[in-house]
């Protein structure tokens, strides 16, 4: 039976910073049974699979590593009207994705939760290696209690 | 008329790069066409060594978020060959299973969000949605299966979890196994719908061939349309070559307009996926399967690149099918909890499986402590890179009077007939804040 909140985690631990969001998933489920209303999923570079992770929740709380035009590090909150999508898309295959185009096809067919918020954490290094750089390293305690404290409402 | 036509499609971004496509032709005579791959050399072998032969399927099912069973199922099997190790046969049908579930999800996403929005004249799957929901809907029903399918299996939709050196960590209940071909046997409308619906549009598939070598896998016993067991086999070649020895089928070379490896074997350049599948072993298809390729009219031998997106629908009919069988007879057999014992040792061995878009090849050799010591992985699109180049050589001229937009269209639709898998390494937003 799927909770009325979810968070995702995106990203891929083996880029550096660009798994922020999986690293943090993996230390946001040791506090789940706190939290019982709430998923934590790591759905990694699932693509479009978010349609389906999202589909019949209340709330979806995204968390992935994001470029703001920010300082390394810096996380911020946004919802999907907040922004909008720089990505260019090479249309050529299914291993890229646009998360906001995700949510805008899943609102087409009313599967996207009332609420949708993202937690964008500008990265300092996107390569090859699995750690994360120390901008981001250094704030990992701070990054979870403020996505925790979306888990309340 | 002369033509003067200069098509410059390019991505380069060296984390997510895909393929640039520049064609310069000058008074209707082409001066340069090319496929290059700007992809930034990735180094997952150099990741896994030093790792434990327990971690490699897990390391490596980050490679590719579409394909991660497929990765981390020839990682397994590569592991276990070089150890020495035999799984049962229930585990042997299980892994098919989960494998059978990758194949429908990714045919599926392919034809759904990238193929039919070409044959219908959308820009992308957001304005065909709008225009024609029902279709979507269709794929997107079909999608869910298929992610509840791999969760039941693999422990989650992607980047499986049950699969370990020997067998599997969890097996799925007699009761959700009957649900599963509950739903399989309930998913076939929406196939026959979407089926349906490309065959509407079916005349807008470009109509070009070039002979070419087509490779996959081929199993004799029992003849099976495989896409787990079995020797690598080709159109022009009668025989098979073994697992262990596809670095002679492969022949990898350094190509200066790609930073991936490119490959070649009887001739120079070979294909791979659906349509070499199809190719090599389409007799061995399920009847509803044949039906499909019958109504497109694709037969063995077919060599218009186009029609690997309706091989893929086919397949998508053939695994359904094919699970179905393999359900009952897990089923009938009865399902047992299994302990898995392994102890490491030293060996050098490769595994392979077919990915949804082609044979891809993983192969490791490790201490005897069971450290990985070396890695060498052949992914299917890299295979496919020589032949798109040649297609291109092909098709260009031939479309070359119908002008930029149209030539520009139908080489990105030729690449991705292709299904290839360039980028997926990386998912990061890119925003720009509006308020």
């Amino acid at each position: 039976m799927k909770n009325p909140i979810v968070v995702l985690g995106l990203g891929n631990p083996l880029m550096a910073d660009e798994g922020i969001g999986v690293y943090l998933i993996e230390r946001l489920a040791q506090l789940a049974p706190q939290y019982p209303g709430v998923d934590f999923v790591d759905a990694g570079t699932a693509s479009m699979s978010v349609l389906h992770l999202i589909e019949g929740r209340r709330k979806a709380v995204f968390v992935d590593c994001a470029f703001m035009g920010e300082e390394p590090g810096v996380i911020r909150r946004f919802t999907p009207e907040d922004v909008r999508s720089t990505k260019v898309l090479a249309q050529q295959s299914l291993h890229e994705t646009d998360l906001l185009r995700i949510l805008c096809l899943a609102r087409q067919f009313d599967q996207a939760p009332e609420r949708v918020i993202i937690f964008g954490i500008q990265p300092g290094l996107v390569a090859l290696g699995g750690d994360l750089s120390p901008a981001l390293s250094g704030r990992i305690d701070g990054y979870i209690l403020e996505i925790l404290s979306e888990l309340h409402t | 008329m002369p033509k003067t036509v200069n098509v410059n499609v390019h991505h380069v971004t060296r984390i997510e790069g895909h393929g640039n496509i520049v064609v310069n032709a000058k008074n209707g005579k082409v001066e340069k066409v090319q496929w290059q791959v700007p992809e930034a050399p990735r180094f997952f072998e150099a990741m896994v060594r030093g790792r434990s032969y327990q971690d490699i399927q897990t390391v490596v099912s980050r490679i590719c978020g579409i394909c991660s069973i497929t990765h981390s199922l020839a990682a397994t099997k590569a592991v276990e060959n070089a150890m020495g190790i035999e799984v049962s046969e229930q585990t042997d049908k299980v892994r098919i299973l989960m494998h059978y579930s990758e194949q429908l999800q990714s045919h599926v996403l392919h034809i759904g969000y990238l193929v039919a929005p070409d044959l219908f004249g959308f820009p992308s799957v957001v304005p065909l949605a709008a225009k024609a929901p029902n279709i979507v809907k269709a794929v997107i029903r079909l999608h869910r299966l298929a992610n509840e399918w791999s969760d039941l299996l693999a422990g989650r939709t992607t980047h499986p979890v049950t699969l370990v050196p020997g067998g599997l960590t969890r097996i799925p209940t007699a009761q959700q196994l009957g649900e599963l071909r509950d739903k399989l046997k309930g998913c076939l409308g929406d196939l026959t719908a979407v089926a349906g619906a490309v065959l509407s549009v079916a005349e807008r598939i470009p109509d070009f061939t070039r002979e070419t070598e087509y490779v996959s896998l081929r199993q004799d016993s029992p003849p099976a349309y495989t896409f787990y067991h079995g020797n690598i086999t080709s159109t022009d070649f009668d025989g098979t070559v073994p697992i262990n020895d596809w670095k002679t089928v492969a022949n990898e070379y350094v190509c200066d307009q790609s930073t991936a490896k490119w490959t070649k074997w009887h001739r120079d350049s070979y294909a791979v996926g659906a349509l070499a599948r199809f190719n090599n072993n389409g007799q061995l298809l399920s009847p509803p399967a044949k039906d499909v390729a019958k109504m497109f009219g694709l037969k063995k031998g077919c060599c218009n690149p186009f029609m690997n997106s309706i091989a893929q629908l086919a397949e998508a009919v053939h695994v359904v099918h094919a699970s179905n069988v393999l359900i009952d007879e897990l089923l009938t057999k009865g399902l047992k909890e299994e302990k898995v014992h392994v102890s490491p040792k030293a060996g050098k061995a490769s595994g392979c499986v077919e990915a949804p878009r082609g044979i891809l090849f993983h192969e490791y050799e490790f201490d005897r402590k069971g450290n990985c010591v070396g890695a060498d992985i052949c992914i299917p699109t890299n295979q496919n890179h020589a032949n798109i180049q040649k297609d291109f050589e092909k098709f260009v001229p031939e479309i070359l009077s119908e002008g930029e937009d149209a030539v520009r269209l139908k080489l990105e639709m030729l690449v991705r007939a292709y299904d290839p898998c360039v980028s997926c390494s990386t998912h990061m937003l890119n925003v720009q804040f509006v308020r």
